[in-house]
């Protein structure tokens, strides 16, 4: 138990020291790859409060989406590797008082909310899975399901608007790019 | 005691690979080259680039060989013989190996060169095509053994193998896992002769020693994984269980870069091409039956 809340503490400070070093650094890699590893230690956290699934499942899907994210970080800004000194934040003051009032009611809320009593035995790693196999295929099915479909739908509708541009570029209807 | 003989499998392992290598590539079977090369490597001096971000540059090739092991720690080479034998096995080696990619990028991004740079990227529009074509078939494997434990993955290959009951996830799973150790016709990320060297090409002296292994290592933990995943893991008449894995599993590493031999690189644009209009209809259909093959075959 004091083992479990010792790696639970040590993870957790893992993530927020590598959520601080987003903002800190001006590299657009640095701060994706510290977001994932950030996100990581998260998934860490799963492990050691033993949801074995959500933990792993966090820690993979994180390492390629935080790396399609660096690449469009780069793509898009103008001094990616942070090495030309130039300052990409804006709107401190208004930043600032709104993470202290977020971090505020987040602590505020942990303490006051009635968790209901802690689980004294979890139920073993694979009795966890399939548990979650049948929640995922019942009552949480049509919620999952929509989810899903509005992802495919935005993607492909994404694309679509990405091929016209394209296709006039190449007919001389549009300035090309270079 | 595991963690020893396993490790000591795997170093085994990586160890013929690259005599292998070296064999077919200078005709000569020179048992101790790779120990040699290592040293000669360890003797070089380690250049560090101008203005590197030094933190990647650092982490990436030791990154690369961590999550390699971490990859085999979930593949039984007998019963007993797995370090962890997770209830997400066949799911862990997937997390695993998704950091393959981060190791690469940052390999790419840390030397501040152009070429490692184009590497990094291209490895990651690399994993855009064979991603799913990693997970997809691994799901068709987990139907059949209702379980995503690997020791219970190669339990239900006693009667049939899994190259037998899903060729199909077979054929894909491996050219997918032959682009995930991106090794030829998939080594864009490296790239020798275009990129110069890739993601490789600033990299001297001993984090040139550790990202070769590390890169030999992953191609042993993915031959591995086929074995455990689609060639009945320990299953084999007369010699030990853990015997046969090894056999099996060297026997696919070799053939991977036999394979490799044979054919011209692949184009970036092609294999994506490929990968989603003709490599995720395919995973799907295998998906669909396997999955009729397992409601209706007793």
């Amino acid at each position: 138990m004091y083992a479990q809340a010792f790696f639970v503490a040590v993870f957790g400070l893992a993530a927020i020291g590598f959520g601080v070093v987003v903002f800190r650094t001006s590299s657009m890699v640095r701060s994706a790859l510290a977001l994932l590893f950030s996100q990581t230690a998260v998934g860490c956290m799963f492990l050691a409060m033993q949801t074995e699934f959500l933990g792993v499942l966090q820690i993979m899907m994180m390492a390629t989406e935080m790396s399609i994210m660096a690449i469009f970080m780069v793509m898009f800004m103008m001094d990616p590797g942070g090495m030309g000194g130039m300052d990409m934040t804006h709107q401190k003051r208004f930043s600032i008082g709104a993470g202290v009032v977020a971090a505020g009611v987040t602590i505020v809320v942990a303490f006051w909310v009635d968790w209901g009593p802690v689980t004294v035995e979890a139920p073993d790693a694979a009795m966890q899975t399939r548990a979650l196999g049948m929640e995922l295929l019942g009552r949480s099915m049509l919620i999952f399901e929509t989810a899903g479909v509005t992802i495919l739908t935005a993607m492909i509708a994404a694309t679509a608007v990405a091929i016209p541009v394209q296709a006039r570029a190449n007919k001389g209807e549009m300035e090309s790019p270079e | 005691m595991t963690l020893a003989i396993v490790l000591l499998a795997l170093l085994a392992s990586v160890w013929l690979l690259a005599v292998t290598e070296g064999w077919t590539t200078t005709g000569r079977l020179r048992p101790a080259a790779p120990l040699l090369s290592g040293l000669a490597h360890l003797g070089r001096e380690s250049i560090v680039p101008r203005t590197p971000d030094r933190v990647f540059f650092e982490t990436a090739p030791v990154l690369f060989l961590i999550v390699a092991v971490l990859g085999a720690a979930v593949l039984p080479l007998a019963p007993t013989l797995v370090i962890a034998d997770l209830a997400t096995g066949a799911l862990f080696i997937n997390a695993a190996l998704a950091y393959v990619l981060v190791a690469v990028i940052m390999a790419g991004w840390g030397p501040n060169g152009a070429y490692a740079m184009i590497g990094g990227w291209r490895f990651l529009g690399q994993l855009i095509a064979y991603a799913m074509l990693i997970v997809m078939p691994i799901t068709a494997v987990a139907m059949r053994a209702e379980s995503l434990v690997t020791t219970v993955i190669v339990g239900s290959q006693g009667s049939l193998w899994n190259i037998v009951y899903q060729p199909l996830g077979f054929m894909l799973f491996f050219i997918a896992a032959m682009a995930l150790a991106f090794r030829a016709p998939f080594d864009l990320p490296i790239a020798a002769g275009e990129l110069g060297g890739g993601v490789d090409a600033e990299y001297t002296g001993v984090r040139l020693a550790v990202l070769r292994l590390a890169r030999l290592t992953l191609v042993v933990t993915l031959a591995s994984a086929i074995t455990v995943f689609y060639l009945g893991g320990w299953h084999g008449p007369l010699l030990p269980p853990w015997a046969w894995s090894l056999i099996k599993t060297l026997a696919v590493a070799v053939s991977m870069l036999l394979v490799g031999r044979y054919l011209p690189r692949i184009r970036e644009a092609d294999l994506m091409r490929w990968c989603w209009t003709l490599g995720i209809p395919l995973a799907l259909l295998n998906i669909i039956v396997v999955g009729v093959l397992v409601l209706v075959v007793p």
